[in-house]
């Protein structure tokens, strides 16, 4: 996979761009808007990381001209400013996604995923495994090693969303917003209690542990 | 003094009030003084005219009476010694013969042939020749008596334009001095009717220049418009005042606030490099990625409480349920108060319909339960409710904890204030002031009563009947 990466800051397009390459991406780099603009045109990119200040040309005018000349590749936007407002204008320029600096990297990777799968329009998964871990979303249940796991549901939603992304860290702030549609830290670790809860229901009793914690990052669902 | 008037001349608006002023007023004495010496001049002649005719009528009397002898002596005697200037007396018979001729000298280049003379008997016309350059003119009244005899009777008109010039000299003084007087006057009404907008352009020269905000317009009569925007512009300094307050402060806090979470991630890191013990590396380098995330927490909180306090919020209002938003909050902080021990419940009534921002409101309402599970002990409860009034919603937020303090509770709201109990528990320490801010932004108060074993803390937010009863 392909994914242009538009950001003027060195440090900040190393570590996105690494992070990127080792997900198993191949990237396309630009410091400035206009260069950024040539090689959204000219090169075919599954996904596109844009910031919003850039020299030359802003990210809001490069993602509008990427538009006007038909390029539908979908668009993750970064942006120190964290304003609703903000949000709204890069979104109605024609961006995808909005992610607010400063971010975790796992919470970028798995919007890069989300916008690919939207863009690809992936088929609906009905079954999720990791390891010997296995999640109907049918029937809505979980087993390991053919023993049903009684999971309530909040539980289970913050399993599927764990192992839909399997191999990847989730984030505290992905996962309140997408457990509990909550956009700020509420302080207290309710992410922490639920999912001590999830892996004391999942991991407790088996040799193997599925559910990670990765320390200041967030959790991740992998085998080992 | 000088400077003042200096300044009213180079203002534009002054300049131009001042100068329509003196206009108005300088053309309506004109309008007056034009008139009066039309009035005055129509009567003069109207009185020349009448001299003559009473002339005419005299020496005609005389004539029809006693003929040439008696018109001339009629003239000697100067019956007419009350009119003033010499007077042109002619007669000419039927004949066309000239019967009796006077005249003074210096009118004697008059080509009398000009004057017009009535034909038919009793009629009298009047006709006026110019006598030399110097714009002088001789008035004659004619009429042809029964006779046939031709009397013609005239008069300077010199004395009279005489009279009219020397009106019209005094009248350019005049004017003169009434020019002087309307510009004066109008400089004089408009710089003291301009005083209120000089003050307040001063007054706002004065900030431009210095930054200084806390000038202010001095007072005037608010009832009038000039007076009215003084105080207007007063109020506005008032609010930027505020905002400018709360930037600072803001910034102040930040810049202090900072100092402490980056000392301790400089301090962690340090201390990781120079054990150059992998293991520990690794822990450090997560515990300097949580720092940064407390960082920014802290610095987002900071920017929202300033942004409430001050009015730059931006609040995307809509109709909320505080019974749906209670439930929510239990919902995300159930699991969370269970595994405390403690027992989350809500008991709020269906609708409670207010006109929030629906996110900063569940940011208040978890701010509050957030507080109320970490300083409640196991066993204990915690219970939100809500209701209403005629004129507020109101949501509660009950713990069973110890309290909090009674001299605390004044200080709770400040800013990074924390009590000496919730020095342990993690946390910003904005917690409260947050909730204070947006609350007050959206028109609201809060209010928290506390003693051990039960502590209560009050979000009152005004309804709007109006708004609400059409959704």
């Amino acid at each position: 996979m392909r994914a242009l990466l538009v950001e003027d800051d060195a440090r900040i397009a190393e570590f996105v761009a690494n992070g990127l390459r080792e997900a198993g991406f191949v990237v396309d780099h630009a410091a400035e808007g206009d260069t950024g603009l040539d090689l959204a045109t000219n090169g075919t990119h599954d996904v596109a990381v844009i910031d919003l200040m850039l020299p030359h040309l802003d990210g809001l005018g490069l993602i509008q001209r990427m538009r006007q000349r038909g390029v539908q590749t979908p668009v993750l936007i970064l942006s120190a400013k964290h304003t609703v407002d903000d949000r709204v204008t890069g979104l109605t320029a024609g961006g995808d996604d909005y992610l607010t600096k400063p971010f975790a990297f796992p919470e970028l990777l798995a919007r890069v995923h989300a916008l690919i799968r939207r863009a690809t329009h992936a088929p609906v998964a009905t079954q999720l495994s990791v390891g010997d871990l296995r999640l109907d979303l049918v029937a809505r249940t979980a087993t390991r090693e053919g023993r049903v796991i009684e999971l309530r549901p909040r539980e289970f939603t913050l399993l599927e969303y764990l192992m839909r992304n399997a191999g990847r860290v989730v984030s505290k702030t992905m996962i309140l917003s997408h457990v509990w549609d909550y956009s700020f830290d509420p302080g207290t670790n309710v992410v922490d209690v639920l999912v001590f809860r999830l892996r004391e229901k999942v991991d407790r009793g088996f040799d193997t542990k599925l559910i990670h914690t990765v320390r200041g990052v967030g959790y991740v669902v992998k085998v080992a | 003094m000088s400077s003042r008037w200096r300044d009213v001349l180079r203002d534009a608006l002054g300049l131009r009030l001042a100068l329509w002023y003196a206009i108005i007023f300088v053309a309506s004495a004109l309008a007056l003084v034009a008139v009066t010496y039309v009035l005055l001049s129509a009567s003069l002649r109207r009185w020349d005219r009448d001299t003559i005719e009473t002339a005419l009528v005299q020496y005609a009397r005389a004539y029809m009476i006693g003929g040439v002898q008696a018109l001339a002596r009629e003239i000697q005697d100067g019956n007419l010694a009350a009119s003033p200037g010499p007077l042109f007396v002619r007669t000419v018979g039927p004949g066309q013969e000239l019967v009796f001729f006077s005249m003074p000298q210096q009118w004697r280049r008059l080509d009398l042939s000009q004057l017009e003379t009535p034909r038919l008997r009793g009629e009298q016309t009047w006709s006026v020749l110019d006598i030399g350059d110097d714009g002088n003119a001789l008035e004659v009244a004619s009429v042809r008596l029964p006779d046939g005899t031709l009397l013609q009777v005239g008069k300077s008109t010199d004395r009279r334009r005489e009279l009219l010039q020397r009106f019209r000299r005094v009248l350019v003084i005049d004017l003169a001095l009434v020019v002087v007087i309307a510009l004066a006057g109008g400089a004089v009404v408009t710089w003291s009717g301009l005083r209120p907008v000089r003050e307040l352009a001063d007054t706002v020269r004065g900030i431009v220049r210095t930054g200084r905000t806390d000038v202010r317009v001095p007072p005037s009569n608010p009832d009038d418009a000039l007076g009215e925007l003084g105080g207007l512009v007063n109020a506005m300094l008032d609010r930027i005042d505020r905002v400018v307050a709360g930037m600072r402060g803001a910034l102040d806090n930040v810049a202090h606030d900072l100092r402490t979470p980056l000392t301790r991630l400089r301090g962690i890191a340090e201390q990781a490099l120079a054990s150059g013990d992998p293991e520990r590396m690794r822990g450090a380098l997560a515990d300097c990625v949580e720092e940064a995330d407390r960082v920014d927490a802290m610095l987002g909180t900071l920017m929202d409480i300033s942004e409430a306090e001050t009015g730059t919020m931006t609040l995307h209002r809509e109709p909320v349920s505080l019974g749906e938003l209670a439930r929510q909050t239990v919902d995300l902080y159930e699991d969370a108060a269970e595994a405390q021990g403690i027992a989350l419940t809500t008991e709020t009534p269906q609708g409670v319909l207010v006109s929030v921002d629906r996110t900063r409101l569940r940011q208040v309402l978890a701010n509050l339960v957030d507080n109320a599970v970490k300083y409640t002990p196991a066993g204990g409860r915690v219970t939100l409710r809500a209701w209403q009034n005629d004129r507020w919603a109101v949501v509660a937020v009950e713990d069973t904890g110890p309290g909090i303090l009674a001299e605390e509770l004044p200080r709770i709201w400040e800013r990074l204030y924390r009590g000496d109990r919730s020095r342990t528990t993690r946390g910003l320490g904005l917690g409260l002031s947050l909730v204070k801010a947006i609350v007050e932004a959206h028109g609201g108060t809060v209010g928290v009563e506390s003693r051990p074993g039960e502590t209560r803390f009050e979000v009152r937010l005004p309804l709007d009947g109006a708004n609400l009863s059409s959704m």
